[in-house]
Formats: structure tokens, C-alpha cells, sequence
């Protein structure tokens, strides 16, 4: 459902962030992005949903492919969780900040409701409907901005760095959480145990080209593979050193 | 640095009181509004000599800080720091107007000393309803209103993402400030000389961080409509109350209570 | 420096929130037909930046005293005049609600003293023609200098005028500019400095942020210093003229119109004492057009006898009363169910 060719980028400043790049992704596939800073998974996404444009190679959602006319059908695809919460949770109140995707497509007051109701429903948060988002914590603004784009019912949802800054428990809070979305999922960390956990595929990046890809076990099992690119093996594979 | 911790604690308070849920809190946000507003400019359209007649309303905070459940005490502080410019500006009347205007007892009270008082007593009522008002009714609810009263739309939304935005921004100065003071330990503040670059800093940041947030709206459908605001209608209830009050007030405005109790003495 | 709601009289205060409201639409408009959507995020970052930046205290070298920075000439300069003064509207009327800086009537003088002049008047009239030939550092910070120092001079006089227009303060006119125009001045001087400080670190870093604001305008062609010092000259006379005029003539609006509604001018009065006191007030008054209206015919004199300050008193205990059995029958209330 999402194709990559030869995907190649520069920034304006001539930095080459994406180099030939190709990925088929199907349906309903969860993957792990990982690589070392900036090995360009967050220059991947931009691509992706069309912030960057594209000047070589193509990407595809679906048969359509990613371009300025198309730009508005493919954000109703993708969705984009932002690492910072704070960047994408931008109005005074949850619920219209949960509301704001659904309202843009001009829908009905009660069928942004429901869309508002099923997202809280299906995370569980229903009780933080009414609060303020600069009154939450780091967790609750998380899994809120997560809320935010599953309003918009994507058929592919990206992630950036979802765990980041959070602690344990809010942590395993927002792995459930990714565990339980159903559809397609791209998942940008550095988080390993997490793609552990809930992923079933893995995409290595290196300077901006793809260097591994496979299963959970053939790649975040292999210490040698890791190691070449800044990477270690999950914590929960590594030998315990307690002093 | 105390002023930011200060602030954000005002903030943090104020909102917390908002999220109250009393008769007060559940008025339309719209009858605060402007009962607010009609008890202001009848405060104030007192002369500086009436200082008994301005008195009657102090009725008007006591009880709907009881009704609303407000806590007195976050609120006088407030009011402290509200206090000295008034006092100041109504210093000079007690220097430039020494007539005598009355002897209480032995004790000779000139109209500077009377017109001083009643600058300080306005200046603790306004300041009250203000207060009472913003801890009674969210920011947000209060600038949705705006839009009824045909107040541009780009103001209001622009009230809200700076509201938004304000606690971010106010903890990122103040991290900003301390790795500052960390490396310069005998500085009382920032040196006057290096605020280009920090300020500065703080402005190119915030300039990514809008363009984040533009993306992120972007990627959500945005394309100009901020807001689509519908202010809810107002109910019977509220005309009652916004009935009676402006009444009471207006009625209060023309009937000194403190000469008629006097007038018994 | 805000003006709160007890200082303003009705009459100013709505002069100034009907001048800021039309300073307001205008802008609004403005901004309708040329803002770029990515501009209204933002405006509202700004907006923030502006709220946090200026609880930023810095030292000011050889003083020992400390300054923050205002607002108006830096945001001008990184949105535009007219994005800038619907920010600093914004931020005005979020101070005015949370921190009790001003007030809800005085927030029209506030944002006419604080934002108008900056954004409307001095950027497009002042700073922009100084940058317009060269944008370089010595340019910006000349700029940014003059424009602060005019902007606050202009808020300062506004003040004053606004002030003694109220009726509120017996300060003579003269005192007053002569306490208020100085003081300005040296924070002016300071506040442009690092305004200045600022503006030459983001040109340095990113020039595009800076150009983009200051291209998106046509200015008038061949505008003159002489022309600049004329607008501004005559901003001056039609505000603080017409605002003076209005207060000698028609002081207090409210007032006034009450008497003219209800006929009641004696409403509370009980006579002479009053009026010769009011006599000799005004005859010895300092100035005495903006002296005390004490002949409007409310019973202010009369009111100020000792029964009824010790009414006065009373009412007091009974609202704080009041107040204190409500709060008493809530926690019963809430005891019981
Ligand atoms: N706006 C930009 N302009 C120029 N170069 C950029 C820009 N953004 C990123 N880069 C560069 O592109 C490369 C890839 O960056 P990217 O942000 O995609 O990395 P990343 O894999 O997301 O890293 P991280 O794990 O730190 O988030 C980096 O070398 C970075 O310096
Ligand atoms: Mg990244």
C-alpha cells in the first residue's frame, strides 16, 4: 500500500539527507524505523506526507502518488504523530484539538462528535475530553496528539519518536496504546525494545539510505548488524551488568 | 527566576479555580462578560469625592466570590501586586489637595485624602471583578464570545494559540534563563549585552516551532480556519441572572446605602 | 506602562477601546486580504514570546537597576505592522484578564498607548524608511533605536493625557509630563538598544525572517523626515486635543448622561457645605480645566460626612457579612448531602 522509488533528497542547504531509497510496505504491517541521529527517518516522514517536496524518485499511497495536487488525499491517508506533542496539540481544549482534522473536512457538529468520541473511546481517555492541553502531562499530551490524527481515520499512520521523554509507565501506557491501532503503522525510534514488543518488521536507515531490512529477530537480534550503525541490542537481549 | 514561576503559578492558579463547577461558573460566559463590564464603568463613573457611595458595591465580589467558591486568599495577593501603581498616582492627589474637607473627631481629612481613598477602593473593585470574572469562566470560553460581539476572527485566534502557547514558552525561557545563571553565577539577571542573542535564540526557535505547528495543522486539513466556533445560545436561566444583576447594579449606582445607614446614626 | 481600569473615567476609557476598535478592524482587514495561513501560528507563537520574553530581566550596565524588553517595534518588524499590533492586542488583553495589567476599560488606552503607536505609526513611518535603503546592522539598530524612544515618548504622552483627561489624578500637567517624558526617554533608549541587539542577531542569522516582513508593503514614495515628523505631530494634536477637549467640556460621560436620563442631579445632595467647598476647590485647583468635577451634583461633599463615612464602614461588614453566610450555608449544604 505504500511504495518507495528511488527516493533520493537534499535539503536547500545541499545536505543529502535521503539516498535511493525503494520500500514496498503492505497493508496492515507494523515496522520499526531505526538509525542512528540523523540517519534521516524524520526527513523520510517529511517526505512522505508532503512537506518536503519531492524533487527525485516517487512515493505512492495506494496507487496515488505523493505530489502538490494530491496533497490534501494524501494527508487524509496519512496521519503524522509529531515527536514534540506540543507542536501538534495546538488549540485550547482536547476535544477541539481532536476535533480539528474532522472540522477541516467540513463534516457535520455530531459526526465530528462521534469521530471525536471514537478516537477518545478506542484510547481510553474519554476523561480528558474537556481539559486543557497545556495542563497535561507529557503522556496524556502523547497519546491526545495519537487521538488527534486517528480522528482523521488514516490508512497509515507515522510515528515519530513516540516514547521519547516519558516515563516507564507512561511509556508502556503509549506502547499498548500503538499495539492496539490496527492499521498500517511506521514507527520512527530509537526505542528497540519497543519495536520488540509490537513490531513485526524493521527497516534500518544509515546516512540516508536503507541498510537493513527484515523481521524482528533477523535484524535486532544481530549484534554485529547493530553495531555498524551506531545501534546496540535491545536492552532486554543484553547480558544484565549489575555491579 | 521568580517572575516566570510567578506567573505561571497565577496562570495555573486562576485556571484551576475556572475549572470550578458552581451556579457562578455555569452562567453563560457571555453575562459575565458583560456584567463585568457594567459594573467596571459604574465603579469608576463614581467622582473622586463619593467614596460612600462606592461603597455598596463591594457587595457585588464578596458574594460571588462566595457563590463561585472562590478562595480569597490567591486573589488578594493578586490585587497586591495591582495596588502600588494606583497608589502612587492617587499619592499625589493627598500632595496637590490639602483642602479641608471634614473633621473626623480631632482628625482633619483633606479631599486629596478622600480622592486617594477612593482611587484605592476602585482600583480594589475593578481589579476584583476582573479576577473573578477570568477565575469563574476559562479564557478560551471568554474569547469564544468575542465572536458574537463581532470582535475579527484572526483576534480571537490569536488570543487562543498565544494562550496556548504561553506555558510552553514561558518554561523554555526560564530553562533558558537558568543554564544562563548556571554559567554566570554572579549575574543578577541576563547582561543587557548578551539579550540579542537570547532573545534572539528564543525568537529563531520559536520561529521553527511555528513552522512545526504549521505542518502540523497542515497535515490535519488546515487551510486558513483556525477556529469554527459556535458560542453556545444563552439560556433563560442566564437572562435572569444578567436581568437582576444589572439591575440591582444600576440601582446601586443611585442609591447611597452608606448615607442611608448613616442617617440613622 | 499600563493604565488600570480606576485611573481612566468612562468617558476616556471609551474613547480609547472605540479608537483601539477601529485601530483593530482596520488591521483585521488588512490582514484578510495578504496574510499568508502560515502567518497565523505564528503570530500566536510570537505572541507568546513576547508574553515570556518580557519577564525577562536583564542588567542594565552602570545602574544597578534592571529593564525588560516592550514588544511592539520587534514584533512590527518580524510580522508586519499590522500582524504585529493584532499580536500585542492579543497578549494586552491576556495580561489585562490574568495578571490584572490594566484593566478590561482601560484595555483600549493600553492597546492605543502600547501597540498603536509602535506598530501603526512609528514602524511604518519611522523604521521602515531608515532600513529601506540598506538593510545592514548599523541601519537596523539606528532604527530601532528611534523608533522604541518615539513609540514610548508617544505611549508616555498618551498616558498623561489620558490620566489627567479621567480626572482621576490632581497632578499638574506639567509635573506629570515633566516626571513621564524623561523616564521614557532613558528606558526608550535602553529598550531600543537591545530591541536593536535582537533585530541585528536574527538578521545576522536568518535575514529572511526580517525581509520578508519589511517587503510585503509598499511604502509612499519620497517620504521625507519632515513628512514623518508631520504625521506624528499631527497624531499628537488630534489625540490628546480632541481627548482634552472632550474632558473639560463633557468630563464624565456616564454622569453626565445619568443626570440628563434621570433628572436627578440633587439625587443625594443636601446643599451648601457642598457647594462652597466645591467653590474653593475650584478656585484654588492647580489646573482647574482638569481639576475635580465636584459641581457634576452628585453628593460628594455632602457624602463625605462622618456618619456616613461610618455608614460607609458598616456597609463593608455587612457585604463581607453577606459573603461570609453564604460561603456558611454552601459548607452546610454540602455537610448534609
Ligand atoms: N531543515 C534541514 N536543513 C538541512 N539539513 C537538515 C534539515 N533537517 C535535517 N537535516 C539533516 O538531514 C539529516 C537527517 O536528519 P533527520 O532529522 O531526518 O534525522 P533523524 O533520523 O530523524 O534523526 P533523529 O534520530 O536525531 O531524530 C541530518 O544529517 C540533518 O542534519
Ligand atoms: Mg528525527
Amino acid at each position: 500500500m505504500l511504495e518507495i522509488e528511488k527516493l533520493n533528497y537534499a535539503y536547500p542547504d545541499g545536505h543529502q539527507a535521503i539516498r535511493d531509497i525503494n520500500l514496498k510496505i503492505e497493508e496492515g504491517e507494523s515496522i520499526a524505523l531505526v538509525g542512528a541521529n540523523g540517519a534521516g527517518k524524520s526527513s523520510l516522514f517529511k517526505l512522505i506526507i508532503g512537506i518536503s517536496e519531492i524533487k527525485e524518485g516517487s512515493i505512492k499511497v495506494e496507487e496515488l502518488s505523493v505530489g502538490k495536487k494530491t496533497l490534501k488525499d494524501i494527508r487524509r491517508k496519512v496521519g503524522m504523530v509529531f515527536q514534540n506533542p506540543d507542536d501538534q496539540l495546538f488549540m485550547t481544549k482536547v476535544y477541539d484539538d481532536i476535533a480539528f482534522g474532522p472540522r477541516n473536512e467540513l463534516l457535520t457538529e455530531e459526526e465530528v462528535e462521534t469521530r471525536v468520541v471514537n478516537a477518545l473511546e478506542q484510547l481510553g481517555i474519554t476523561h480528558l475530553r474537556d481539559r486543557m492541553p497545556h495542563r497535561l502531562s507529557g503522556g496524556e499530551k502523547r497519546v491526545i496528539a495519537i487521538a488527534s490524527v486517528l480522528a482523521m481515520n488514516p490508512r497509515v499512520i507515522l510515528f515519530d519518536e513516540p516514547t521519547s521523554f516519558l516515563d516507564p509507565q507512561a511509556r508502556r501506557n503509549v506502547i499498548n496504546t500503538l499495539d492496539s491501532l490496527k492499521m498500517t503503522k511506521i514507527i520512527a525510534t530509537h526505542d528497540l525494545d519497543m519495536a520488540l514488543d509490537i513490531c513485526d518488521r524493521v527497516i534500518i536507515l544509515h546516512h540516508g539510505s536503507v541498510f537493513a531490512d527484515g523481521t524482528v529477530k533477523d535484524i535486532l537480534l544481530d549484534e554485529n548488524l547493530l553495531s555498524q550503525c551506531h545501534l546496540e541490542l535491545p536492552l532486554c537481549m543484553q547480558k544484565p551488568r549489575v555491579r | 527566576m521568580s517572575t516566570i514561576t510567578d506567573s505561571m503559578n497565577t496562570i495555573n492558579s486562576l485556571e484551576e479555580m475556572a475549572e470550578g463547577d458552581t451556579i457562578i461558573h455555569r452562567l453563560h460566559p457571555m453575562v459575565k462578560l458583560i456584567t463585568t463590564m457594567l459594573y467596571l464603568v459604574l465603579v469608576i463613573s463614581f467622582n473622586p469625592y463619593n467614596i460612600t457611595g462606592l461603597m455598596v458595591f463591594a457587595f457585588y465580589p464578596v458574594i460571588l466570590m462566595a457563590l463561585a467558591e472562590i478562595p480569597y486568599k490567591p486573589l488578594l495577593k493578586r490585587l497586591l501586586v495591582a495596588l502600588p501603581f494606583s497608589f502612587f498616582a492617587g499619592l499625589s492627589n493627598i500632595i496637590f489637595n490639602q483642602q479641608l474637607a471634614l473633621m473626623i473627631g480631632p482628625m482633619p481629612v483633606s479631599y486629596g485624602f478622600i480622592s486617594f481613598t477612593s482611587i484605592m477602593v476602585k482600583t480594589i473593585f475593578t481589579v476584583m471583578a476582573v479576577l473573578i470574572l477570568i477565575a469563574t469562566t476559562s479564557l478560551p470560553k471568554i474569547s469564544y464570545q468575542l465572536l458574537s460581539i463581532k470582535v475579527p476572527k484572526i483576534i480571537v485566534e490569536q488570543i487562543m494559540l498565544t494562550y496556548r502557547y504561553i506555558s510552553v514558552l514561558l518554561e523554555q525561557v526560564s530553562n533558558m534563563y537558568t543554564a544562563y545563571i548556571l554559567r554566570a553565577p554572579a549575574s543578577k539577571g541576563i547582561k543587557m549585552k548578551d539579550m540579542g542573542i537570547f532573545v534572539g535564540q528564543l525568537l529563531l526557535k520559536s520561529f521553527d516551532r511555528a513552522e512545526s505547528i504549521y505542518v502540523a495543522m497542515k497535515c490535519r486539513g488546515y487551510d486558513g480556519n483556525y477556529l469554527y466556533a459556535k458560542p453556545s445560545p444563552i439560556q433563560k436561566g442566564d437572562w435572569l441572572f444578567l436581568v437582576l444583576v444589572s439591575g440591582i447594579l444600576c440601582l446601586m449606582r443611585f442609591f447611597d446605602l452608606s448615607l442611608f445607614i448613616g442617617s440613622f446614626l | 506602562m499600563h493604565m488600570a481600569d480606576a485611573l481612566v473615567s468612562p468617558a476616556v476609557g471609551g474613547i480609547m477601546l472605540a479608537a483601539s476598535a477601529g485601530a483593530i478592524a482596520y488591521s483585521a482587514y488588512k490582514c484578510k486580504d495578504d496574510l499568508d495561513e502560515k502567518k497565523i501560528p505564528l503570530m500566536g507563537v510570537m505572541g507568546a514570546v513576547i508574553f515570556a520574553g518580557q519577564m525577562i530581566n536583564f542588567t542594565i550596565p552602570g545602574t544597578g537597576s534592571s529593564g525588560h524588553i516592550g514588544g511592539g517595534i520587534l514584533l512590527a518588524a518580524l510580522l508586519g505592522p499590522f500582524p504585529a499590533f493584532l499580536t500585542l492586542t492579543a497578549v494586552l488583553l491576556i495580561q489585562a484578564l490574568f495578571f490584572a495589567d490594566g484593566g478590561l476599560l482601560a484595555l483600549g488606552a493600553n492597546i492605543w498607548n502600547l501597540g498603536f503607536y509602535a506598530c501603526l505609526l512609528v514602524y511604518p513611518f519611522v523604521f521602515k524608511p531608515i532600513v529601506k535603503k540598506a538593510l545592514t546592522p548599523t541601519r537596523i539598530s539606528v532604527a530601532s533605536v528611534v523608533s522604541v524612544i518615539l513609540a514610548l515618548t508617544l505611549g508616555a504622552i498618551s498616558v498623561v493625557i489620558q490620566t489627567l483627561a479621567s480626572g482621576i489624578t490632581e497632578l499638574p500637567m506639567a509635573t506629570f509630563m515633566g516626571m513621564m517624558i524623561p523616564i521614557h526617554l532613558a528606558i526608550g533608549l535602553v529598550e531600543g538598544i537591545v530591541t536593536g541587539g535582537i533585530l541585528v542577531f536574527i538578521y545576522k542569522m536568518r535575514p529572511e525572517l526580517l525581509e520578508s516582513s519589511m517587503d510585503n508593503k509598499k511604502l509612499p514614495k519620497n517620504l521625507s523626515i519632515q513628512k514623518v515628523l508631520g504625521v506624528l505631530l499631527v497624531f499628537a494634536i488630534v489625540v490628546g486635543g480632541g481627548l482634552s477637549l472632550l474632558a473639560s467640556s463633557n468630563p464624565d460621560g456616564l454622569e453626565w448622561s445619568m443626570e440628563n436620563v434621570a433628572g436627578t442631579a440633587e439625587l443625594e445632595t443636601s446643599g451648601n457645605a457642598y457647594d462652597s467647598a466645591a467653590n474653593i476647590q475650584e478656585s484654588t485647583a492647580f489646573l482647574p480645566d482638569y481639576g475635580f468635577k465636584s459641581t457634576d451634583g452628585e453628593g460628594s461633599a455632602a457624602g463625605t460626612s462622618v456618619s456616613g463615612i461610618i455608614g460607609a464602614g458598616i456597609t463593608l461588614v455587612l457585604a463581607g457579612g453577606t459573603g461570609y453566610l453564604i460561603y456558611a450555608v454552601k459548607r452546610r449544604k454540602e455537610k448534609t448531602a
